[in-house]
């Protein structure tokens, strides 16, 4: 059975990173992988292709027409990884949300998630917040059944992650996806592993992992490289191995309780970022 | 001159479309629905996709056609249109009671990303959906495909009610395409003719060639069931005819329910009609009747009588790609010329189909998919023909370039018969034939001087 | 004709009915429709409140269409020399092209495009990187192709969504070519409730692009416009035959059979007569305000409201010459309308009729059905507000709804040259001294018998009730509705678009609407019913063959 994931988490908090350094810890373990990036960036699959320029499903659409095919649209990356971007518009134009939309339908008739491609794991690694029913395509019936949300101690963060889990509530009572839990990107911000702890409480969750910050992250990123390519070896690559053994034996699938804007408050205060 | 503005020379165009010939998938969601016993359509987007929908089946039809829609506003743009759905959903068992509802999108609600898969579900759990009523829906996204795409992702819809039971029943899945409601009660009575059990679907007959009787019924007596739609899993095999209108549904019960199916091309003319009873026949495992036998002959009989009207003559075709195909491959039998050939519908295996069957003629061919109606007249005024097939549209190119006309596809808004006498089978190739034949000789009559004026043709 | 002619005597109370059409909502929706049907009771100016121009509940199968197709369906879609441009998805432009029977021809200039559909058929990927571009392609491509003097651009559900920026766009192509007006109408199907929020989005555009573009001298002594009046069926037609004999001069029609010149000119006409209410006050209203032009509501639906509105228009020029000439021409066309009147009324007197169409006709047709001796039981609009029920004195009260809000209204001021009061303030004060009205329409209400019903927005559920319980003679609305009707065996006239025929205008419009119905409601057809095997189901005696 093909595990279908989705990463979800405010802007800028480092979920291309962070998915993709779970991809390779997870292609390690021997998974077979396909990784769609639902960002118009086009750039959840740089660290896994190294740093190789895809070409996005709807530029190919708008290109080819209706000839696309898979191998059009599907790179091979890191540890044999699928490596999917579906691109979008340029800033202030069109309709990123129905370009996602487009884009996985496309996937899906091209036979992307056949059993024939013996597929381990689907992941979707979707910008910040879900904005809009595009951005909802990915947790919609029969898409991603697990959603995993990126985010750290800051209050931005921690506020953008409940408000992901509206999205997942709403599509929860009616489908099969769940929450798996939280995972901390540390911002090295005080109390921040008990905080998020504390948060995946109230949401009825768990935070699977915390990741510290760590500036090999970075290096690995300039080398274009996710950091177990880079360098298997340094401790952070233990971390995001950590991380991917976490998701791949989480049994933990829930449908949060987000929290009303005070309790969300409370928390803040109580953990002291507040004062 | 009615299109006075249309130049000769053709320039390419790349953002403007001038008179279609197609429109949008919403439409042919509806006409499939309609197909289904004791359904009431519903188009989820705003209240104008509707009534125009419905506005433009009953002009074509000339009978009642009942649809609900979810009536979108500023705010359910926004919002989303779930709470729109579901109340709808709500009303229409209060109000209507169908035994089901047909749901399709529209570009409004596709764009928002309104799932309608999802709010159904919040709709049953929710108890909306009462006990032994029923729910389907297709994604149709009026910025692609075109009306025929819309059809087709309904049809497979309904296919999505069939269940496996592991007990075979008997039955041959027919799936016919869009096609006239005579058209279908033609194939059904073929296929009793050769003693098939079949389950159609959709089935348009009843449903929309109505009797004026003094009683309305909002849900007619005709169309297929939905037990039959369940039991449809359970068929020995599938035909489906028609690659565009009805192979995706085909193709769902092979892969959902294990059906093997066949996709032919649409049952119009000699060739096409020879291919689907000897199809039935095999699946079946029985032997064609001679009726049958005697109605093919017929149809050739008259082909040959006649040939001297047909040979080399020039047509310009427009109307869906299954039905072109079809129709060009009858012409072309009769000798007959189909020059140029146009569908709005995207698609280049249309393209190739085409020129496949037009290889041997002596005249080149123009096709074009995603192509309109300007440029069909066009290329007439560039090369003119002796006879335009296609929807009632046609006309005004008829009348401009004094070109008899044959109403065939749709929409047809000026004429009557399509609702009652089938243009499929052997029946309905003598049908055409004979359409086909009167503008014809009576444009001879028309224009031979009275010297070369003749009683007998 | 025995079955035919069969007095029927129908027993209904009102308040009955409308406890009948409500019984089987769910009691939200009965909720909301009881403020739509409305037992009517008016009496001189009070007449009691009706909902309008609300939603419709999403589900309840309505008769009502979108703010594109009042847009560019019902207002624009009647402009002959005008490219209009449907920006979006094929189906919107694929349904508005040719269905309304609309009449026109090519005029002296030879300038025609109704035949036509235009429309930028967008993809799945203009959807996604946004549609400006190909809507300036397509522009270009119209304009290389035909050199019209203007292009109009409509948008579609999806591209309001995706902010494609059409007024932008169609301005740089303005400014591009220089000798062709474009300009966009932002009519997205799902702004407003109804119809209604099209035409007043097409009215403010056609008023800010192009009425007054042209300030050439326009001929004629008595110049009037001729507003809301779209020449389906060859109305307008007919009317122009009639202010031709009268001497009136018809500077622009909006919008039946109307050029892009005729808009441009309309303020140098002298009076503005409004057809169709609902669909063109605001513009009588700009007109005036920033031209000085009076406006008076007239009907040319009726023999007798067409004698009264020419007598109206020259009362308002005040000529003894125009005066006499307008009583000439009613003496001269009103011999034949009366022959053909009192031929039907022997075989229409006391029929009864229901209509249920746009926002002004239920009310102009009972002037028709009022001549040929036929009771209206039962009327409402599609998509009227209140003021075309109860009367424009309720305008100050509307309540400025969500879905009225989104829809823009133009301030309007006085031309800072060209504003010219046609009247004195003393002339407008002694004509209405004298019983002249101007600005003035009374609604559909007090002209409604008491105790009929007045039901807004009615559907489809309502109208098989209304016509099981009432028994009308004939039941009037569109094409949706037509056939559902007809199969209870009552004839459906359609009065959006005419079914087919017309004109029904005007004097001969009006004999030609007589014959019409007289045709429907006396027809054989609806004796046929039943078989004779139905009639007499139970066999008392076999036949014997042997």
């Amino acid at each position: 059975m093909m595990r279908k994931v989705a990463i979800y988490g405010k802007g800028g908090i480092g979920k291309s990173t962070t998915t993709q350094n779970t991809v390779a810890g997870l292609a390690q373990m021997g998974k077979k992988i396909m990784v769609v990036g639902c960002d118009p960036k086009a750039d959840s699959t740089r660290l896994l292709l190294g740093g190789l320029a895809q070409k996005s499903v709807l530029d190919s659409l708008r290109e080819e027409g209706e000839d696309v095919l898979l191998e059009n649209i599907r790179k091979k990356g890191y540890g044999d990884t699928w490596c999917v971007e579906s691109g979008g518009p340029e800033p202030g134009v069109g309709c990123a949300g129905r370009g996602i939309i487009t884009s996985i339908n496309m996937l899906e008739s091209l036979g992307a998630y056949a059993e024939s491609e013996a597929l381990d794991y689907a992941f979707y690694d979707v910008l910040g917040d879900v904005v809009c029913g595009g951005f909802a395509m990915p947790i919609r019936d029969g898409k991603a059944e697990e959603i995993y949300i990126v985010c750290s101690g800051e209050m931005m963060a921690m506020y953008a992650a409940n408000n992901i889990c509206k999205g997942i509530m709403k599509f929860a009572q009616s489908g099969a996806v769940r929450l798996g839990g939280l995972i901390c990107n540390s911002r090295a911000v005080d109390n921040e592993k008990e905080m998020i702890e504390e948060l995946a409480k109230m949401l009825g969750t768990q935070m699977i992992y915390f990741v510290p910050r760590d500036n090999d992250v970075q290096r690995a990123e300039i080398n274009r490289k996710t950091v177990i390519e880079w360098n298997p070896d340094v401790p952070q690559a233990d971390h995001y191995r950590g991380l991917a053994k976490a998701i791949d034996e989480n049994k933990m699938f829930v449908i949060p309780k987000p929290l009303e804007m005070e309790e969300l408050e409370k928390l803040l205060m109580d953990f002291g970022l507040m004062n | 001159m009615l299109l006075r503005h249309t130049p000769k020379e053709i320039t390419e165009r790349s953002a403007l479309m001038i008179n279609p010939a197609k429109t949008c998938q919403p439409i042919g969601a509806m006409y499939a629905a309609l197909g289904i016993h004791g359904c009431l359509p519903h188009s989820h987007g705003s209240q104008g996709c509707c009534a125009y929908h419905r506005s433009t089946l009953t002009r074509h039809y000339k009978e009642p056609v009942s649809a609900a829609t979810s009536s979108f506003t500023e705010g359910s743009s926004v919002f989303g249109g779930q709470a729109n759905m579901l109340q709808a959903i709500e009303n229409i068992f209060a109000v209507y009671n169908p035994v089901i509802i047909a749901a399709h999108t529209t570009c409004l609600s596709e764009t928002i990303g309104d799932d309608l898969k999802q709010i159904r579900k919040k709709a049953i759990t929710e108890g909306k959906i009462p006990e032994g009523k029923y729910m389907i829906s297709a994604s149709t996204p009026s910025y692609v495909g075109s009306h025929v795409t819309g059809f087709s992702t309904m049809v497979k819809s309904m296919a999505g009610l069939a269940e496996t039971t592991g007990k075979k029943n008997g039955k041959v899945n027919i799936i016919p395409g869009w096609v006239e409601p005579s058209d279908m009660e033609e194939i059904k009575r073929l296929t009793t003719m050769i003693g098939v059990k079949t389950i159609m679907f959709p089935d348009t007959s009843g449903v929309l060639n109505g009797p004026l009787s003094g009683e309305y019924k909002m849900f007619p007596d005709g169309g297929t069931t939905v037990a039959e739609l369940i039991s449809a899993g359970d068929s020995i095999g599938t035909l489906a005819l028609g690659e565009w209108c009805s192979a995706a549904a085909a193709h769902e019960l092979d892969t959902k329910n294990k059906v093997p199916c066949q996709v032919l091309d649409m049952p119009f003319g000699l060739k096409a009609t020879d291919r689907f009873i000897d199809a039935l026949r095999i699946i079946a495992g029985v032997s064609v009747p001679d009726e049958l036998s005697l109605e093919r002959g017929q149809l050739v009989d008259m082909i040959s009588d006649m040939h001297q009207y047909l040979y080399h003559k020039k047509v310009a075709l427009v109307g869906d790609p299954d039905q072109l195909i079809a129709m060009t491959e009858f012409l072309v039998s009769m000798d007959m010329c189909p020059i140029h050939i146009v569908t709005g519908t995207p698609g280049k295996e249309f393209e190739r189909r085409i020129l496949e069957i037009t290889k041997d003629m002596p005249f080149a061919v123009n096709v074009r998919a995603k192509g309109d109606m300007f440029l069909l007249h066009q290329w007439i005024k560039n090369e003119p023909v002796d006879l335009i097939i296609g929807n009632t549209y046609c006309k005004y190119i008829a009348r401009d370039e004094d070109i008899p006309l044959v109403r065939w596809g749709f929409p047809i808004l000026d004429r009557q018969g399509h609702q009652y006498f089938p243009t499929v089978g052997y029946k309905g190739a003598l049908r055409l034939l004979e359409k086909i034949l009167g503008v014809i000789q009576d444009r001879k009559d028309r224009d031979d001087p009275e010297s070369k004026f003749e009683l007998v043709l | 004709m025995a079955t035919t002619t069969k007095k029927k005597i129908v027993q209904w109370d009102p308040a009955h009915v409308k406890a009948e059409l409500l019984a089987k909502y769910p009691s939200k929706v009965a909720r909301k429709r009881s403020k739509q049907i409305m037992i009517n009771e008016a009496q001189g100016n009070e007449t009691p409140e009706i909902t309008a121009n609300v939603r419709t509940t999403p589900g309840i199968i309505t008769m009502r269409g979108c703010t594109y197709a009042g847009c560019k369906g019902v207002i624009m879609g009647p402009t002959r020399d005008i490219v209009n441009l449907v920006h979006g998805p094929i189906g919107c432009s694929f349904y508005a092209w040719l269905t309304r029977r609309n009449q026109t021809d090519a005029g002296l200039d030879g300038e025609n495009y109704m035949n036509y559909c235009f429309s930028t058929d967008m993809q799945d990927s203009d959807i996604i990187f946004g549609g400006e571009k190909k809507l300036a392609a397509a522009i270009q491509e119209a304009y290389d192709l035909f050199h019209p003097r203007s292009i109009a651009v409509f948008a579609t559900c999806p591209v309001g969504l995706i902010g494609d920026d059409i007024h932008t766009v169609t301005k740089r192509m303005k400014e591009k070519f220089g000798d062709c007006n474009v300009y966009a109408f932002s009519c997205e199907g799902y702004k407003g409730v109804s119809q209604s929020a099209g035409h007043h989005i097409a009215n403010n555009q056609v008023f800010k692009h192009i009425v007054g573009e042209n300030d050439a001298e326009k001929p004629g002594k008595y110049k009037i416009n001729l507003l809301g009046e779209y020449n389906i069926g060859g109305d307008g037609f007919e009317i122009d035959r009639i202010f031709k004999k009268c001497g009136i001069t018809n500077i622009a029609t909006f919008s039946g059979n109307s050029t892009y010149d005729q808009f441009a000119s309309a303020h140098k006409a002298d009076l503005n007569a409004v057809m169709c209410h609902r669909s063109i006050n605001y513009v009588a209203d700009m007109l005036e305000t920033k031209f000085g032009i009076p406006w008076i509501k007239v009907n040319f639906i009726g023999a007798d409201a067409t004698a009264k509105s020419l007598r109206k228009i020259a009362q308002y020029f005040g000529d003894q010459e125009f005066i006499d000439r307008v009583e000439e021409v009613i003496t001269e066309e009103m011999p034949k309308v009366l022959a053909a009147r009192t031929d039907v009324r022997t075989r229409t007197e006391g029929k009864t009729a229901m209509m249920f169409v746009g926002g002004s006709r239920a009310h102009h047709y009972k002037e028709l059905f009022n001549e040929m001796g036929m009771r209206v039981i039962s009327a409402g609009y599609e998509f009227g507000h209140r003021d075309d029920y109860e009367g424009r004195q309720v305008i100050p009260d509307l309540k400025v709804d969500a879905d009225s809000r989104n829809i823009e209204e133009l301030e309007v001021e006085a031309d800072a040259n060209r504003f010219n009061p046609r009247k004195s303030a003393e002339e407008i004060k002694a004509l209405e001294n004298a019983g002249y009205k101007f600005k003035h329409y009374d609604g559909l209400a007090p002209d409604m018998e008491n105790g009929t019903l007045i039901i807004d927005d009615l559907n489809q559920y309502e109208a098989e009730k209304l016509v099981e319980l009432m028994k009308p003679d004939i039941f009037c609305a569109g094409i949706k509705e037509k056939y559902s009707i007809q199969k209870l065996g009552v004839p459906m006239k359609q009065l959006h678009s005419y079914d087919s025929g017309g004109p029904y205008a005007g004097f001969e419009g009006a004999i030609n609407f007589y014959q019409e119905i007289d045709r429907l409601v006396n027809s054989k057809v609806w004796s046929y019913m039943k078989a004779p095997w139905q009639d007499n189901p139970q066999l008392s005696a076999t036949y014997g063959w042997e």
